[in-house]
């Protein structure tokens, strides 16, 4: 299918651009004047175009080009006119073209086609038009694929009725030639079959031709995904036909500028009892208010053989399960914008050099070899095993790998030191932001510190070391390299891929190797480049491959609210039949780049890797992804809701692709309403919901394939802050750039703790910097184009520090806004101490 | 629905309440969604004539505010074009679930009547508005005669 693509064959419905060069005429003047002529160019009577005037001539020469809109049975009229400043302008000479006959003949190619036209005037006092001159033009970059429409549609003039009058009055006197072709084809006879199948193979092969150039000249390497390439199971995407619960704005101006087309072949427009218009979609049974927009210029709607319709673009060669539109097109064209940069950024991530396991301890000094260790049983598909020298060891039965580590301790912090009592003298305390501290009325002093001997400060944490240094990203990582080395497999796997088809080619080898293969060094090979991978190769196929994965026509992930650096899962993806099994792929493949210590081009939501991590999403997390129906819901939690008539039910609903689908909190969530009593109850219910709606199924399928690579439990030593950093590199940050783009509230460039903050950042080490960011704006990494491009939940957002509270809270930040809420520090020590507990500290701190 | 509950009070509440500058609010059974209704402002130039609006909530209401369009021409500073009309009432920073329909309909007639040339949509009408209110008033009651629907009645 895609070689039919290749043939550059476009939508045989819809519109098309046709460019044509309107060159020269011959005129007969049979008067003594000569006239000022020039052309109207008329399709399907709408709107005129005009070439100049040339002054009195009867051998005009315009060489003017137009671009019109077509279909291809367009009936386009020339009309070479008289300019007269006096009177009316008069018409010379008319010749009207139907398009469909010149595809026809020309198999669907009206490419560099060179038309003379026999211009006729009824003027004369004659019973029959008579010839007056002639007109040549040039038509360009109009090539429709015509099988279709052979097998589709019956030709409105077969080629037995070309004897017929009116035929005759159509075709006669168009003389067309193909440039750069020997012999000239006059038009009036459309050949027989016969000759229509040769010459269809041969400018198949031309159109082939012509497509490459084309797409070289344009520069860009091409991209493709074919459906109908993919064995999909069960695939019916379109709703059944039922009239849609309308929840579509009908927008006046549009529908009458778009009333004076028809529409797409196989679409229909009804009413419903009320009288209000919808349209039936025959093709992929369904119904829409929205009148449909004709597909864009070299797009097709196609069936794949079970029948299901996707759509092709013959610009990109590239095909897609969603019906295209303007703003998914413009998405599109941001997303491969973004191609350039791609690999310039993968080389300005860094982390840490790799860390050897050494000095922390060897693997599984915790594990006591005794049958019951107290620590309960092992999660589900583990197995607990011994070496013959008597050394414990783990086997997950799920990916078939093993490790040294204990599934239930690895990456947990199991602290007993709780039960321990104070030292004398102390007392907890809670911060407003129901933080725990420590006072210390010997010294009268406090700490966030535990004073207690054993876990948080003591000399050792739970992993052996001092707890400080554990706490220190550097360390998790040590730790979670050496997860992946002790695990690692001998040998490579070649993963072999084309540029063209990076990513069908990359899914289909990933989904074909048994998942712990995937822990085998890799092999990547970029097919006609091949050379050895040192590292280089597979850290362009990561940015790379991770950046398809994005690919708005692919329907998988969607930007969160807006702002283009973050990624969460389309609710609208089952639009793509096999979305699940892409999903689990991408799940596959973002454990890979973990494991083997590799980057990827754009992160997830900070809710999306909290949910990775297994950890409860929380009200403020919906800030980050829906900052308008979160400030809902702090309104109802803050306000007292009883008399307000809010009407509310413990129900939910939400549109995804113009439907309404209805949830229940609870049973029979319908019939009970939302008091202030029991309001906590529904706010956690909706929470949960919000974070959650028509996404379930493929955030499984994503955890479903990152397990099978990276068992989940690795990740525990990470909160999802560090989690991003770890998948995505840090990057150099420019603080004056920073600087530069920063605005204040309440503060000015000259504040006091405006000057101790940004003292803070210089002296910052690049994972603070990196770290204070991500506080701030919810993500690591700094727009291509600097900070003057940071963007917010409603568009560009600087970065921005206000004043709020007293010096004894700590900041807050509102990643939507990009904004930093920071209290009127005292000192410089202060601010210090305040920000970096801030910006280490991730579980619900500084968010609620 | 979750929101048909919310509505059908609301439109109810509108219903009875009388609102001389709000009338004929049409609504299908099977969509609750859409109300249609005809603004009927008081305050000349605006007064020769009746505006009909559209207001479309969202699935989520009350989570997420209601939009308004304006299917009559207006000739207005705070209304394009298209029909859009911005309301600080229901803007995504001050809307607030227990804001009712009512309250936004009154905040609507009040912008008609009065308009704000300090926050427009329409900058070459605010302009006019602010430098030459003679010109403006003379321009709008000749649009609102040529576009607007007829005002009821009573």
């Amino acid at each position: 299918m895609m070689d039919q693509a290749q043939g550059g064959s476009v939508a045989s419905s819809g519109f098309h651009q046709l460019s044509i060069t309107v060159e020269c005429a011959h005129l007969r003047s049979s008067t003594l004047l000569k006239p000022t002529p020039y052309v109207e160019i008329i399709v399907d009577d709408k709107t005129p175009q005009k070439t100049e005037t040339v002054k009195t001539s009867s051998q005009p020469k315009w060489n003017e080009t137009f671009t019109c809109l077509v279909t291809q049975h367009s009936k386009i009229l020339f009309s070479v006119k008289d300019h007269n400043n006096f009177r009316k302008d008069t018409v010379i000479g008319e010749k009207k073209v139907d398009l469909f006959l010149l595809l026809f003949h020309f198999n669907g190619r009206c490419d560099n086609l060179d038309l003379t036209m026999d211009l006729m005037s009824d003027a004369k006092q004659t019973d029959s038009p008579s010839k007056v001159g002639e007109l040549i033009c040039c038509l360009k970059g109009l090539v429709i694929d015509m099988s279709n429409t052979r097998s589709n549609e019956s030709l409105p003039l077969g080629p037995s009725n070309t004897d017929g009058m009116s035929n005759r009055n159509v075709l006669n006197g168009i003389r067309a030639k193909l440039r750069g072709q020997g012999s000239e084809n006059v038009m009036p006879n459309p050949s027989s079959t016969s000759t229509s199948s040769t010459s269809s193979s041969r400018s198949n092969s031309e159109r082939a031709e012509h497509r490459r150039t084309h797409v070289n000249s344009a520069g860009s390497a091409p991209i493709s995904i074919s459906p109908s390439n993919n064995s999909i199971p069960n695939g019916c995407i379109g709703p059944p036909v039922t009239v849609p619960n309308g929840n579509v704005v009908h927008n006046e101006t549009e529908e009458t500028r778009t009333d004076g087309e028809p529409l797409p072949p196989g679409w229909e427009m009804r009413f419903d009892t009320y009288g209000r218009r919808y349209y039936v979609d025959h093709n992929t049974r369904s119904t829409s208010w929205e009148r449909p927009q004709p597909l864009p210029p070299g797009w097709e709607m196609r069936r794949d053989p079970r029948g299901r319709v996707y759509y092709v673009d013959h610009n990109t060669r590239t095909t897609t399960w969603q019906r295209p539109n303007s703003e998914r097109l413009q998405h599109y064209q941001q997303w491969q914008g973004q191609r350039q940069h791609i690999v310039s950024q993968g080389n300005q991530r860094f982390l840490y050099p790799q860390h050897q396991p050494a000095p922390v301890p060897g693997p599984g000094p915790s594990v006591v070899a005794e049958e019951d260790d107290g620590l309960g049983v092992l999660p589900s598909g583990w197995e607990r095993r011994v070496q013959p020298e008597g050394r414990v060891y783990f086997v997950n039965h799920k990916n078939r790998t093993t490790q040294w580590e204990d599934p239930r301790t690895q990456g947990q912090e199991i602290s007993d030191v709780e039960e321990i009592p104070l030292p004398p003298g102390w007392e907890i305390r809670f911060t407003e932001d129901n933080k725990r501290y420590f006072v210390d009325h010997n010294t009268k002093t406090t700490t966030f510190d535990d004073p207690r001997p054993g876990a948080p400060k003591g000399p050792k944490g739970v992993y052996g070391v001092p707890r400080a240094y554990e706490r220190s990203f550097k360390w998790k990582i040590s730790q979670f390299r050496f997860l992946c080395q002790s695990n690692a497999l001998p040998s490579h796997i070649k993963i072999q891929v084309t540029r063209q088809t990076l990513f069908e080619d990359s899914f289909h080898t990933i989904m074909r190797l048994p998942a712990y293969e995937l822990r085998r060094r890799l092999y990547i090979i970029f097919k006609g480049e091949e050379g050895l991978d040192y590292g280089g190769v597979s850290r362009e196929w990561f940015f790379l491959v991770s950046h398809e994965a994005l690919n708005p026509m692919y329907c998988l992930f969607e930007y969160a609210n807006k702002n283009n650096y973050s990624l969460q899962i389309n609710p609208a993806s089952y639009v793509n039949p096999e979305h699940l099994t892409y999903f689990k792929f991408i799940g596959r493949f973002i454990a890979m780049a973990l494991y083997h210590g590799r980057f990827i081009y754009s992160g997830f939501t900070m809710p999306f890797y909290k949910r990775m991590l297994g950890k409860k999403l929380i009200m403020k997390d919906i800030e980050s992804i829906d900052p308008e129906f979160y400030n809902s819901l702090v309104w109802i939690k803050e306000n007292s809701i009883d008399d307000c008539g809010l009407e509310l039910y413990h129900s939910v609903d939400f549109e995804v692709l113009g439907q309404i689908v209805h949830h229940e909190l609870k049973k029979n969530g319908d019939k009970e309403r939302v008091t202030e009593e029991n309001k906590e109850e529904y706010l956690t219910l909706m929470t949960d919901w919000r974070m959650t709606r028509g996404i379930e199924q493929q955030t499984q399928a994503f955890l479903d394939g990152f397990n099978e690579v990276v068992p989940i439990e690795w990740l525990k030593y990470f909160d999802e802050r560090e989690l991003e950093l770890l998948l995505c590199g840090m990057q150099e940050i420019d603080v004056e750039d920073w600087q530069r783009h920063t605005i204040y509230r309440h503060y000015t460039r000259n504040s006091k703790p405006v000057a101790w903050f940004w003292q803070f950042v210089k002296q910052s080490d690049n994972e603070k910097r990196a770290r204070l960011l991500q506080f701030v704006t919810g993500t690591c990494r700094v727009p291509v184009g600097g900070f003057a491009e940071l963007m917010g939940s409603n568009g560009p957002q600087r970065f921005c520090i206000e004043k709020v509270g007293k010096e004894s809270w700590l900041p807050r930040s509102h990643t939507c806004f990009n904004r930093l809420d920071l209290p009127p520090y005292k000192s410089y020590e202060q601010l210090v101490e305040k920000l970096t507990y801030a910006i280490e500290e991730t579980d619900t701190f500084g968010q609620e | 629905m979750a929101a048909t509950r919310r509505l059908q009070k609301e439109l109810g509440d509108i219903r009875n309440s009388g609102l001389k500058s709000f009338r004929d609010i049409q609504v299908d059974e099977t969509n609750i969604l859409t109300w249609q209704g005809l603004i009927v402002p008081d305050s000349p130039p605006y007064n020769k004539g009746a505006f009909k609006i559209e207001i479309n909530f969202p699935a989520e209401y009350p989570f997420k505010p209601p939009k308004i369009n304006f299917k009559t021409k207006i000739y207005h500073p705070n209304i394009d074009e298209k029909g859009q009309v911005c309301l600080p009432i229901i803007s995504a920073e001050n809307w607030k679930p227990a804001t009712k329909t009512e309250q936004v309909i009154q905040a609507l007639v009040a912008l008609v009547n009065e308009p704000e040339p300090e926050h427009p949509l329409r900058g070459d009408l605010a302009e006019e508005y602010l430098k030459d209110k003679k010109k403006f008033t003379k321009n709008a009651e000749d649009y609102t005669k040529k576009h607007s629907e007829k005002r009821p009645a009573d």
